[in-house]
């Protein structure tokens, strides 16, 4: 049996039927052809499917699409606005934190609701943040390199803007 | 696709526990982190999920005479809040030693228990501090123990028509410590090869040890016969709690670690336990 869902994405309203077995990750991928997330164990253990939902990082392969219905979805494709990469994004490139790049939107989300609640975080905070991504290229050095240069970068860029 | 069931957003307690009693195969979907990964696996194959996360009443946490912790609150919130940390410092502990962050924003205490592994992180914690579970059902409200939900693997007293609704922990006296400390393969997300959580009185002398990943089901040890006092040998407690543990649990081989490896762990795990009960803080 299909449902009517309602779901922000990006901060576009989006609406459809989906059937009930249909993950967040998929209703993203699929219909959205936001395809940024990726579909890594499908079990909640490696985090390539991290969005934001409501403020929170979760695995959208554990997210039922209808779970979603009336909530706000965030996902990579919402973090470079007018043609300019995020801080997050460029931190990532700029300390050579993308090799094959599978795990990077999860990363990225992940760094993305850190950084939301957290605008300062010590190492120990970012390591928490990011444990449920799983890299099997960067070794995660310069992944935590990303993340405090991207920190860094946005306390600057708000300072900036006062 | 995780497979071909209907999904339901329970309107109130009364709505989702008819659903459950008149729907053969309806399962409970609280946090998902455990039943939609079942289901993908094809280890259960349910015809309805009722989705009780709307509902209010089985929500937030509210300190009263001790606290209620509503069933859809997530094992983050319960990780991130001052007064738990504070006060059931093993909860604390063991909600932030559950899977991984992402997981721990959508798993919630209640699902943990209600999913009932022999390694659910959080029911040592919960069966040392004298734990109760709220359940709902068509008949109304029961509470009992948490140490008497799990019943075998995966196996609950639950009826098919009930929903745990909250768990709810008595006030603690003052001075009273707790402890949780789990064993795994890996420092990051990995069930646990055993996981175990202590309470120490220290103005009756009453310890309380609670063992998981070790039996069918996690196991509140037998209480010693005479109080504990924090200048009692560890040499010689830890020996007579292991004689006691060694007869409750009956661990198995598994993926994670043999029997023996469990076995063995016991006392070095309830040395770590008592000096942190008896001895943390000491100079």
């Amino acid at each position: 049996m299909e449902q009517l869902i309602h779901i922000t994405v990006n901060g576009t309203k989006e609406e459809a039927r989906v059937p009930a077995g249909m993950t967040l990750l998929e209703f993203l991928r699929e219909r959205l052809y936001l395809t940024g997330a990726k579909e890594g164990c499908g079990s909640g253990e490696c985090g390539a499917c991290t969005v934001i939902l409501d403020g929170k990082a979760v695995t959208s392969c554990l997210v039922l699409a209808v779970e979603a219905d009336g909530k706000e979805v965030w996902t990579v494709e919402g973090e470079a606005s007018d043609g300019k990469l995020s801080a997050i994004q460029q931190a990532f490139i700029d300390e050579g934190a993308v090799q094959c790049g599978f795990c990077t939107p999860g990363m990225i989300m992940s760094a993305r609701a850190l950084l939301m609640r957290n605008p300062h975080p010590n190492d120990d905070e970012i390591l928490e943040a990011m444990s449920g991504n799983l890299c099997r290229c960067t070794g995660y050095e310069p992944i935590l390199a990303a993340v405090r240069r991207a920190a860094q970068q946005e306390s600057e860029d708000v300072q900036d803007e006062r | 696709m995780l497979g071909n069931f209907d999904y339901v957003r329970a309107e109130s307690v009364e709505h989702g526990c008819a659903l459950l009693a008149r729907t053969p195969g309806a399962a409970v979907l609280a946090g998902g982190t455990d039943l939609l990964v079942n289901i993908r696996n094809k280890a259960i194959s349910p015809t309805l999920l009722v989705d009780f996360k709307g509902i209010n009443e089985m929500g937030g946490i509210a300190f009263t005479d001790g606290v209620r912790i509503g069933a859809n609150v997530p094992l983050n919130a319960i990780a991130e809040d001052q007064r738990i940390k504070t006060a059931y410092h093993a909860l604390f502990e063991a909600a932030t030693a559950v899977a991984t962050y992402q997981v721990r924003n959508r798993a919630t205490l209640a699902g943990n228990l209600g999913n009932a592994s022999p390694a659910a992180d959080t029911a040592p914690p919960l069966f040392v501090l004298d734990a109760h579970v709220e359940i709902s059902g068509p008949d109304g409200t029961r509470r009992i123990p948490v140490r008497d939900l799990p019943v075998g693997v995966k196996k609950t007293a639950l009826a098919p028509d009930e929903v745990i609704t909250a768990v709810t922990l008595p006030p603690l006296a003052t001075g009273v410590r707790t402890k949780f400390v789990k064993k795994q393969r890996i420092k990051g997300h990995d069930l646990a090869i055993i996981n175990m959580a202590g309470y120490y009185d220290p103005s009756s002398g009453e310890l309380r040890i609670a063992i998981g990943s070790c039996a069918p089901t996690p196991v509140l040890l037998p209480p010693l016969p005479e109080p504990v006092r924090r200048d009692d040998p560890l040499d010689d407690l830890t020996a007579a709690l292991n004689r006691i543990a060694q007869e409750a649990v009956s661990p198995i081989d598994d993926l994670r670690a043999s029997a023996a490896y469990r076995r063995e762990m016991i006392p070095v795990f309830l040395r770590r336990i008592l000096t942190a009960l008896l001895h943390e803080g000491e100079d």
